[in-house]
């Protein structure tokens, strides 16, 4: 029982961290596409 | 003449068990059933018409295969040597889609890039961290039913399997179900469809449970409204395709799959976007169905586990229900109380019925909130989300 609780933790806790690392690409590929476009440029 | 020789679909009902016998003619009725409510829309049509007619016409048509045997010309599951499936495939009428489409998970795969091409990323890109979090709380299922299976007896393949039901995705129980457990694999899918199609009817009662109407009501205030474009969606699609692919090659064909379907999406070839989703996203469906429906031959599907089967089915789509929910009240609170929990329930990602089940219940109690593309965001991110799950179950499973 403990062992499968384990590997439902691990299981969650991976899919948590790469879901984070997904999350975080998202924040990065719109960053770069505004920096492209000029977007975000400071006025 | 023995008139029973020429009506053997009915001999045969004497000369199998008495129990397969019985569960032939429930099945029977059951597929019957099956397309009444999904006619009557109680369940859903583009599955269960099919499915019930296929599950009605292959228990009827049982026949003496030879003096001993009995069994059916619609296909054969079992069959794994060589030579018996070259045979098999002349004869059986749908073994040739079961062998070459189905039992290598191509059809899953298939209407997964279907979902792909329906599937706006415009409201992930917008709010990807809120999304994100919303649909890994929406995986409690997906994980909490692992151990909870395990004390029901299963396997570790098994439990797995029947956990990823918890991700309210057919097309990933289907795959994780032939990579983990191919023996139970009939029985875990079609208990994954058949709640699925449930779903719509049951989740806004959990939504009504758990969420006071005044929450319900809530209006998202958004300050942010940007349009993403093509080119951005595209590179997300791209990258994050890699990515996956690259962290869970047993998953690859998933990931290439859905991400593929979003890429020709965003790409605007017209063509191929008709072509996936108009012919091969129904095609697949269609053939899922009746597929499905066929391989509930009472022979096929009489598992002792089934039961354990059903039970667990609804506690892993239960328990993901609330999980997504409880995200919804996590970024209630983490957001200073500027948004509907409601949309939680989305983060279950079955495309686009949760999503629509979010914006039905708070349209019921306020006619003026549209949360349509939050629940969109965090649909969407279930379905990434929920293959994550499966590519690390697939991966990590075996290893155990």
């Amino acid at each position: 029982m403990n062992e499968s609780i384990m590997v439902a933790l691990q299981v969650y806790g991976l899919g948590f961290v790469i879901s984070l690392v997904i999350a975080v690409l998202i924040k990065g590929i719109s960053f770069v596409f505004d920096r492209l476009s000029g977007e975000n440029k400071v006025k | 003449m023995n008139i029973m020789n020429l009506f053997q679909g009915v001999a045969t009902l004497f000369y199998q068990e008495p129990l397969i016998s019985g569960a032939r003619i429930v099945l029977i009725f059951l597929g019957i059933l099956l397309v009444y409510l999904g006619k009557k829309g109680t369940l859903e049509p583009l599955v269960m018409i099919p499915m019930g007619f296929g599950m009605s016409a292959v228990n009827a048509g049982v026949l003496f295969l030879s003096a001993t045997t009995t069994g059916t010309i619609f296909m054969d599951p079992m069959v794994s040597d060589t030579n018996g499936l070259m045979n098999i495939l002349q004869i059986d009428w749908l073994q040739p889609i079961y062998t070459f489409t189905f039992s290598n998970g191509l059809i899953a795969c298939i209407v997964f890039m279907g979902i792909g091409v329906i599937s706006d990323v415009g409201s992930v890109l917008r709010f990807p961290f809120t999304s994100m979090l919303i649909a890994m709380f929406a995986e409690l299922g997906t994980v909490a039913t692992f151990p909870i299976a395990k004390l029901f007896g299963l396997t570790n393949g098994e439990a797995a399997a029947v956990s990823v039901i918890g991700t309210a995705d057919g097309p990933m129980v289907l795959y994780t179900s032939l990579m983990l457990a191919k023996d139970l694999f009939v029985p875990i899918t079609i208990v994954a469809y058949l709640y699925l199609s449930l779903t719509y009817g049951g989740y806004p009662f959990l939504v009504r449970l758990l969420i006071p109407k005044h929450l319900r009501e809530i209006v998202v205030k958004s300050t942010r409204n940007e349009n993403i474009s093509s080119a951005k969606k595209l590179a997300f699609a791209v990258v994050a395709n890699t990515i996956l692919c690259l962290l869970f090659p047993v998953a690859a064909p998933l990931f290439v799959s859905f991400f593929l379907g979003v890429a020709i999406r965003e790409s605007g070839i017209v063509k191929y976007i008709k072509l996936i989703e108009e012919v091969f996203l129904y095609g697949a469906t269609f053939f899922l169905g009746l597929m499905l429906g066929v391989l509930c031959e009472a022979s096929t599907i009489l598992n002792p586990k089934i039961l354990i089967l059903l039970v667990l089915g609804m506690i892993a789509l239960l328990l993901s229900g609330i999980g997504g929910i409880i995200g919804g009240y996590v970024v209630y609170l983490i957001s200073g109380k500027n948004f509907n929990p409601t949309i939680g329930i989305a983060g279950v990602s079955c495309v686009p019925t949760t999503a629509k089940v979010a914006q039905k219940e708070v349209h019921l109690v306020n006619k003026y909130c549209f949360i349509l593309q939050y629940a969109m965001g965090a649909n969407i991110c279930g379905v990434i989300t929920s293959a994550i799950l499966t590519g690390i179950y697939v991966t990590l499973i075996p290893m155990l």
